[in-house]
């Protein structure tokens, strides 16, 4: 009887660990709604628009708020398109006045800021109320840079503003006019091209006055605006749950595209209402590994593929491995306008004046090998300083981002440093981190085989930063995202007056090179910037102010039941095309 | 008893200059060493006017001691302002963050700690056989392998390729409970990381008291080895223990920087993380202060335990 206890109770002990081992280490996929699930790797710090400064934050900004204007879902070269305008802008000859009007009947979303409720209409007051508050100098807003300089007597209001307890958004500013509930004619103290781009930016999002009066403080956390979503739960550093926005005014899948799109599918919701999905979970994961796992296993349905997995995952010849292919992956390839380089500190006596110092030492930079070795041939090797697709440039004839060890020693000879003799030890501040230290010593090593020494100075990210504002460095590695598809968001990098701690973060000066920028600054789209666009292009390649390294280019991977995905260098609000067939979603999800 | 509550207050007193010290030397790394916050706030377009504003605002122009006054006044007040990047009050978000780190490292640390005891305690009543190196020999290789690998090998294998539980998923809002499946791995990884020295620590403290002679006593009295262990040995063994044990507490609310990464956790861990990449000087701030005063409170409880456990030591 006492033997039977026993084994009966060990049996029952057994049962109950497997049943709960069962019941509590996984939980059933729910495979009947349409969710889209998304992870991002950074941490946000809200969703105020005036402040989301990086992809991150902009992607998650745009699912709730809209801006005046949006990129083209399919169209490529990027094509801007009206949004929350009716149309595109009326602009001057002079290129000086944006008149602007919105679309009738759009409402902000339903929440408890408005009197009632009830989300009211959008009119042309929100829009320059937007505008004020990017550049209230109470809020320090990350995107005030968009506009300082721009608009006729906006730097001057908040120049009058930033010494008083709160700004007065009732004074007249004379670039910001409203003209009637659906107009506003916004007047530029200069022409400015790529004020289109700015107003596709999410730090020029619409808010409602109400949201930021009611939640103060925190409307950062409690976004209000007229996009495809709704937050209906924000918790910090963790989870974002978007809900469909019932006010969410008429809009329609796109007819038009690529020609390719017809084949990959991404044309096959033509003219279906927007958005497609009801509602985003968005995961906070800031490590690789994890979301990667997670995304295989079907629990996202898009994600960039990670360094360590790139192997993996793809071919040799940029294909997918079979064992994806046969789970019904889909790669995606694009350019992500992005520049990573060597910058040299133009006010360091040293390379300021010995431009054939800086050829040699960009000649003896290997970047085929770096875009092996660091990024599994995932980024391509630069050839100048604007990244492929921006301009039809033929960088064949560039020779100095070429890799060419006996062409740099004479350049080095003729900086009178012969075999490196004579040159002091370079140093090069990098940031603290074990990936860039890697790359940091690649370059240590690409200099040595010349006779260059180069010793690394590592720092925390804001030290390093300091460092570059202060031009107290002498190289330092950096990199450049650009903030709209037009060569001028790169070219800027060179510009005299941006100089430190401005985006000209190597202090490089050229008069010519400057006269030109302020020419092409000045000039809509045309042959006749492209061809100044150009002539900088191939300044910048002959005198060397940066050792250019690599361009980013995306690699993303998503699940056969995601539709339209249609991978975007500027994918802001872009989750209102997506759609998820669930009978897909079924079928291979148990095969992951 | 008098003479116990006199050493409680005098060590409270202490906490004073301990404190001023911790904010000195966090007004000091934080000054000296890490970069302009209101730079790395603002980003590389923004142009100096524009910082410096931003510098005004947040107090970075004041001279040093105003600033360093500032850091003492929130120490004492308890009152560390909002967080700069989430605009948050810090003592509400480190409420809400606390409750997910003890999550985890509650039931890890009450694990591991039970397990090492009673694996301590076999090991020591063993000291030589077999079971006791195979103890000690699995206890090494354990310590020798980084957390790191652990994370990474159990979430591919156990999380992926077994698919037995999460890798990521947890919620805060949610509930203990509707965790559970979100917090099983971290926990057996964090059980696994503590059980190799745990058990080495705990085995000397054993076998220092297993052959005294008060354990011969009672072996010659007739007492089975399961009371003269549990009854005796262990009772003795409790100060060290505790000390070891207590000392762990007040970390347990850090949680651990690289399971709460790693598994996508919302705890104190992955908010200091997340202040120390986005230059939040006031939550870093107030995580180190109110680190340095959690340890020395539960050094003061480690005090207090002492004379629980036994009676004759007196606090003087």
């Amino acid at each position: 009887m006492k033997h039977i206890n026993k084994v009966s109770t060990t049996w029952l002990s057994l049962l109950f660990l497997s049943l709960l081992f069962n019941t509590s280490c996984k939980k059933k996929e729910n495979l009947n709604s349409k969710i889209l699930h998304q992870v991002i790797s950074s941490k946000l710090s809200g969703l105020d628009p005036i402040s989301a400064s990086d992809v991150t934050a902009s992607t998650q900004v745009a699912k709730v708020y809209d801006c005046l204007y949006q990129y083209h879902y399919l169209k490529r070269p990027y094509e801007i398109e009206p949004c929350l305008a009716d149309s595109m802008p009326l602009v001057s000859d002079s290129g000086k006045t944006y008149q602007i009007t919105i679309k009738k009947g759009v409402l902000f979303q339903d929440n408890k800021c408005f009197p009632t409720g009830k989300g009211r209409e959008l009119k042309a007051a929100d829009v320059r109320y937007s505008i004020l508050r990017l550049a209230d100098p109470k809020l320090h807003a990350r995107g005030w840079w968009t506009l300082q300089g721009q608009i006729k007597g906006l730097d001057e209001w908040r120049e009058i503003n930033s010494s008083k307890e709160s700004s007065n958004y009732d004074t007249t500013i004379e670039g910001i006019e409203v003209i009637d509930d659906y107009k506003i004619r916004i007047s530029l103290n200069h022409a400015y091209p790529q004020f289109i781009n700015i107003l596709a930016m999410s730090y020029t999002s619409i808010v409602p006055k109400e949201a930021v009066e009611y939640y103060k403080d925190d409307f950062l956390n409690n976004p209000v605006g007229t996009g495809p979503y709704t937050t209906t739960r924000y918790e910090q550093g963790n989870k974002i749950v978007f809900i469909k926005n019932p006010n969410y005014r008429t809009e329609y899948y796109p007819n038009t595209g690529e020609e390719s799109d017809k084949k990959t599918g991404t044309l096959a919701s033509a003219g279906k209402k927007l958005p497609l999905i009801d509602t985003i979970v968005v995961k906070i994961q800031t490590k690789a590994q994890p979301a990667w796992l997670s995304f295989v296993k079907g629990k996202y349905d898009a994600y960039g593929i990670p360094k360590d997995n790139f192997n993996m995952v793809v071919n040799m010849d940029k294909s997918l491995k079979e064992r994806y292919k046969e789970k019904e992956f889909d790669l995606k390839i694009t350019p992500a306008f992005h520049t990573s380089y060597f910058a040299f500190n133009h006010d360091d006596t040293l390379f300021g004046k010995n431009v054939h110092l800086r050829r040699a030492m960009s000649l003896a930079f290997d970047r085929a090998e770096f875009a092996k070795k660091f990024t599994n041939n995932r980024y391509v090797p630069s050839r100048s300083i604007c990244p492929p697709g921006l301009m039809d440039d033929d960088t064949s004839s560039y020779i100095y981002t070429k890799l060419d060890i006996e062409l740099a020693k004479k350049e080095l000879k003729l900086a009178g440093y012969e075999n490196g003799k004579g040159l002091p030890v370079l140093f090069l501040d990098i940031v603290a981190d074990k990936e860039v230290e890697k790359i940091g010593e690649f370059f240590r090593l690409c200099m040595q085989k010349i006779g260059i020494t180069i010793e690394m100075r590592t720092n925390t990210w804001p030290k390093l930063i300091e460092k570059v504002n202060n031009k107290q460095t002498q190289m330092f590695a950096m990199a450049w995202k650009g903030d709209y598809p037009d060569a001028q968001t790169f070219l800027q990098l060179l510009y005299g007056p941006n100089e430190s701690p401005g985006c000209n973060s190597s202090n490089y000066k050229n008069s010519y090179y400057d006269s030109l920028f302020e020419k092409a600054s000045r000039m809509q789209v045309s042959p006749e910037r492209e061809a100044l666009y150009k002539e900088m292009n191939a300044i910048s390649a002959n005198e060397v102010p940066l050792i250019l390294s690599v361009h980013g280019t995306s690699y993303t991977l998503n699940h056969a039941w995601l539709l339209n995905y249609k991978s975007h260098a500027f994918s802001y609000g872009m989750e209102k095309y997506l759609d998820i067939d669930l009978d897909k979603k079924k079928a291979v999800f148990d095969k992951l | 008893m008098k003479e116990n509550l006199s050493y409680i207050i005098k060590r409270l007193l202490y906490l004073i200059p301990v404190i001023l010290g911790v904010c000195f030397i966090v007004f000091f790394l934080f000054n000296l060493v890490s970069g302009d916050p209101a730079t790395n706030y603002l980003g590389p377009h923004a142009k100096p006017e524009t910082i410096n504003e931003l510098r005004e605002l947040w107090g970075l122009n004041q001279p040093w001691y105003l600033q360093y006054f500032d850091i003492v006044k929130s120490a004492f007040t308890l009152d560390f302002g909002k967080s700069r990047s989430s605009n948050q009050v810090i003592m509400e978000l480190i409420s809400k963050r606390a409750l997910p780190s003890l999550m985890i490292s509650f039931p890890a640390f009450f694990i591991s700690t039970v397990l090492s005891i009673l694996l301590a305690m076999v090991t020591a009543h063993y000291r030589g056989k077999g079971i006791d190196y195979v103890v000690r020999i699995v206890c090494i290789a354990m310590m020798s392998i980084s957390s790191l690998t652990y994370i990474l090998f159990f979430q591919w294998y156990f999380g992926f390729e077994l698919d037995w539980f999460y890798i990521d998923g947890f919620e805060a809002d949610l509930g203990f409970f509707s965790n559970l499946p979100y917090i099983i791995l971290p926990v057996i990884i964090w059980v696994i990381l503590s059980i190799g020295p745990d058990v080495r620590f705990f085995r000397t403290i054993i076998l220092d008291e297993i052959y005294q002679d008060y354990v011969r006593t009672a072996r010659a009295k007739g007492l089975s080895e399961t009371k003269v262990l549990l009854k005796h040995v262990l009772a003795n063994s409790m100060i060290p223990i505790l000390t070891y044990t207590i000392i762990q507490l007040p970390f347990l609310l850090l949680g651990s920087l690289l399971l709460e990464q790693f598994f996508s956790i919302p705890g104190l861990g992955d908010l200091m993380i997340t202040a120390i990449n986005e230059s939040d000087f006031p939550v870093i701030k107030a995580m180190t202060i109110l680190s340095a005063m959690a340890y020395l409170v539960f050094t003061i409880i480690q005090d207090i335990m002492y004379v629980l456990v036994d009676p004759r030591v007196k606090l003087k």
